[in-house]
């Protein structure tokens, strides 16, 4: 932000778009401007409707991003502030649970968008019918989604054609069915990729061209990749990353019909005596409450906010928590596992040039029945340390954190290091959940999320044996030196899914296939949160597809009437 | 979630625990208030000559000076400095007793000590073990904001002339073309 105050031109926090008045209800509020809000609030308002996007954050421009690691790299400008925003957490209900930062979710217009690394896999078949064909784990929750690959596939077109995404169709043999090639080719391979390739051809893996939400290409008025090196925890500069900030919300705003607010943080949808939503309570900048008016609510603040919300929004009608009959509401969650490994290479890697991945390798997304585990995984190389960051935390757990050794341990590896990354299943678990903190309250005065979590012992085993392959994958790539960080949950916690899951079933399920609430038929949540099952890590792809699909349909509902007066 | 507590990003996390996160966290204010004018250095140092005479000697064993220059090149002591009277003033309290309590230990160590750095370099670096063995957290404070200005952005004060950045061969160019390695040098020349 070194841009400065003299020069912003305008105030991140002040609305944009039309003014609509609280009092008379716009067609739909929207929560949330990230990846999935994004997506849903250009779609509904393209399809004439009016939308008031409701966001915590701020709303940053890219001209407000830099590469400015001392000021950005933990960014608790643009993410929660565990200062004002705690959470607590506990491994099983009969502990009490203890503040610990846990989750973190970008907190701007765009969300995590913005600061992520662009990985854009789409889920493949197995990943909604993984109970049917895999059968059921015990101590997990493991259910088919009421939605298959094949209903999902036309609105995984959309995404990446629509907010943009670079890759090459049929490089991977384990690439599901799509009905069209990527719109631009992939962005050029780095030396991690190269390695990736040489190790995968020795153990007779694929290595591909990683799908990825950066333009190769100049598309749709925005310009192509600059190779910054600056992806991964930092907004992009230039707009070739393909964030909803850039790709979504100056088609939203461009409609005339969606207002967006930021620095607006609500504490509770409010429902008539029918039991319809009729608009949404929050805290403006200077936590005056507002009351907005709507005909129907889309709740699309993330795998932990969205449960939140609803919890916070209990009334006489829904004494535990909005459209929560079926008791599921914030139950479970699910982060995806990890297992990095590092490694050492004889020459110049110069891993923080360019973008963060450019191949990657499904060959092991589903394993083979013998090994007894439930799940899968995938992996790229990368380099995301900036070097402060590197220097406090990338040379590896034994190495030395002063002196003169660290010192030549700091100048011998930065360029010529990478780190081999696992992204793997979590399952999830009934008891793993987002729930009220009955003590612990906000900066505004509301209870803060408490989470509930104890991995599965499958999610210990994938991990176990996605480290190995870690390793194998390095030494075939010729790392000189190999090191893993100790087992463990990986913190923070970014990927927030399966707290709402879908379902036909309204007591297994808190929305059906549509996103729409079981119990309150104007109520809509889409997000990390609707997942029945998490995949193999790289959410993000899978939930702008799904705010597509949800958002036509509401549109087509809204249409019909079936949302309320006029 | 289990209780084996280090994993990458908590271990790369340690900038978002503890006293790291403060300074970070802090650090984060510094760019607004300097925009906004209220956050430019204060005239004169925070510490006195003495309190940054054993400071710079304490960060410069965390990264010593050898044939490539270290944290006394990159002036990580003004950086420090000047965090502890803007950004991270907070801290400041836990530096002085951190800096009184250095100087007690030396002289313990040696009679004619009256600072740590009139200790010699044995000396020095055997009281770093000690305090490094004891968790001092004024030990972990001066390590990472070493690093940290070291390898900041020179605009901070510290990292002068980008001598961190030089040293571990890290190019402020931001804006990048193949090849980016030594390994894709044929595959760029190729596509």
């Amino acid at each position: 932000m070194h841009h400065g105050a003299s020069s912003r031109r305008f105030d991140p926090g002040a609305p944009t778009g039309p003014a609509f008045r609280p009092r008379d209800p716009v067609d739909f509020v929207v929560i949330g401007a990230g990846a999935a809000g994004g997506v849903v609030a250009r779609e509904l308002s393209r399809a004439g409707h009016t939308v008031v996007l409701l966001e915590q954050g701020p709303y940053l421009r890219a001209s407000d991003f830099n590469h400015d690691e001392f000021a950005s790299y933990q960014l608790e400008e643009i993410t929660n502030n565990h200062r004002s925003q705690p959470n607590t957490f506990r491994t099983s209900e009969q502990e009490e649970a203890k503040a610990r930062a846990v989750i973190q979710y970008a907190r701007l217009v765009g969300g995590g968008s913005v600061h992520f690394t662009a990985n854009y896999w789409r889920f493949h078949e197995i990943d909604f019918v993984e109970r049917s064909r895999r059968g059921s784990v015990d101590g997990a929750a493991m259910a088919d989604w009421p939605i298959t690959y094949a209903d999902l596939e036309p609105y995984y077109s959309r995404v990446e054609w629509e907010v943009g995404v670079s890759g090459l169709a049929g490089a991977s043999p384990f690439e599901p069915p799509r009905s069209r090639p990527y719109p631009m080719p992939p962005l050029p391979i780095k030396s991690s990729g190269v390695l990736m390739e040489r190790a995968a051809s020795k153990l007779g893996w694929h290595a591909v061209p990683a799908p990825m939400a950066i333009l190769s290409q100049p598309y749709r008025g925005r310009p192509a990749c600059i190779q910054c090196g600056f992806c991964e925890h930092f907004g992009c500069e230039v707009g070739a990353k393909s964030s909803s900030l850039a790709a979504m919300i100056p088609d939203a705003e461009a409609t005339g019909r969606c207002q967006i607010r930021p620095m607006s943080y609500v504490r509770k949808i409010e429902l008539d005596r029918r039991g319809r939503a009729i608009g949404v309570k929050y805290f403006d900048a200077r936590k005056r409450e507002i009351f907005q008016r709507a005909k129907a609510v889309f709740v699309c603040a993330n795998g932990a906010e969205t449960p939140r919300l609803l919890l916070l929004s209990a009334s006489n009608q829904f004494p535990n928590g909005l459209a929560n009959s079926s008791g599921l509401v914030g139950r479970h969650l699910m982060f995806n596992c990890y297992e990095f490994t590092g490694g050492v290479f004889e020459h110049e890697i110069n891993g923080y040039r360019g973008m963060v991945v450019t191949r990657i390798i499904h060959d092991t997304y589903e394993l083979d029945p013998k090994l007894g585990l439930a799940g899968g995984g995938g992996f790229d190389f990368r380099f995301d340390l900036p070097p402060i960051a590197f220097a406090l935390g990338g040379l590896g757990a034994d190495a030395p954190t002063w002196s003169g050794k660290f010192k030549q341990m700091l100048r011998e590896s930065y360029t010529h290091t990478l780190f081999s990354l696992a992204h793997i299943s979590q399952l999830p678990v009934a008891t793993n959940s987002i729930s009220l903190d009955p003590t612990v309250r906000d900066a505004w005065g509301l209870p803060v999320m408490r989470l509930t979590f104890k991995e599965h012992p499958n999610d210990e085993r994938l991990i176990e044996w996605f480290s190995q392959k870690n390793v194998e994958l390095l030494n075939a790539a010729g790392a000189t030196r190999t090191w893993h960080f100790p087992p463990g949950r990986v913190y923070p916690e970014v990927h927030l899914l399966g707290t709402c899951r879908m379902g036909n079933d309204k007591q297994a399920s808190v929305v059906d296939r549509w996103h729409r609430t079981h119990d309150v038929p104007n109520l809509f949540l889409v997000d990390g949160s609707s997942f029945v099952t998490g995949g193999r890590g790289q959410p993000t792809m899978t939930i702008q597809a799904l705010a597509f699909r949800a958002a036509e349909h509401a549109a087509q509902m809204a249409r019909r009437g079936e949302l309320g007066a006029g | 979630m289990s209780d084996i507590p280090v994993t990458r990003r908590n271990f790369v996390g340690a900038m978002a625990t503890g006293l790291a996160a403060t300074w970070i966290a802090g650090a984060w204010r510094a760019p607004m208030a300097l925009a906004a004018g209220t956050g430019t250095p204060a005239a004169g140092p925070t510490l006195t000559p003495a309190q940054l005479r054993d400071l710079d000697a304490v960060s410069a064993l965390i990264i010593p000076t050898d044939d490539a220059p270290g944290a006394r090149e990159a002036h990580v002591v003004d950086f420090i400095d000047r965090g502890l009277g803007t950004f991270a003033a907070d801290q400041r309290p836990l530096f002085e007793q951190g800096l009184a309590d250095l100087a007690v230990r030396a002289a313990r160590r040696h009679a004619d000590a009256k600072a740590f750095a009139d200790l010699d370099a044995d000396n020095q670096i055997a009281l770093l073990h000690e305090l490094e063995a004891e968790h001092s957290e004024f030990f972990e404070a001066v390590r990472v904001s070493t690093i940290t200005g070291f390898l900041a952005d020179p605009k901070y004060g510290g990292n002068t002339d980008k001598v961190g950045w030089k040293l571990i061969g890290f190019e402020d160019r931001f804006a990048w073309q193949p090849p980016f390695g030594w390994y894709d040098r044929d595959a760029s020349r190729s596509e």
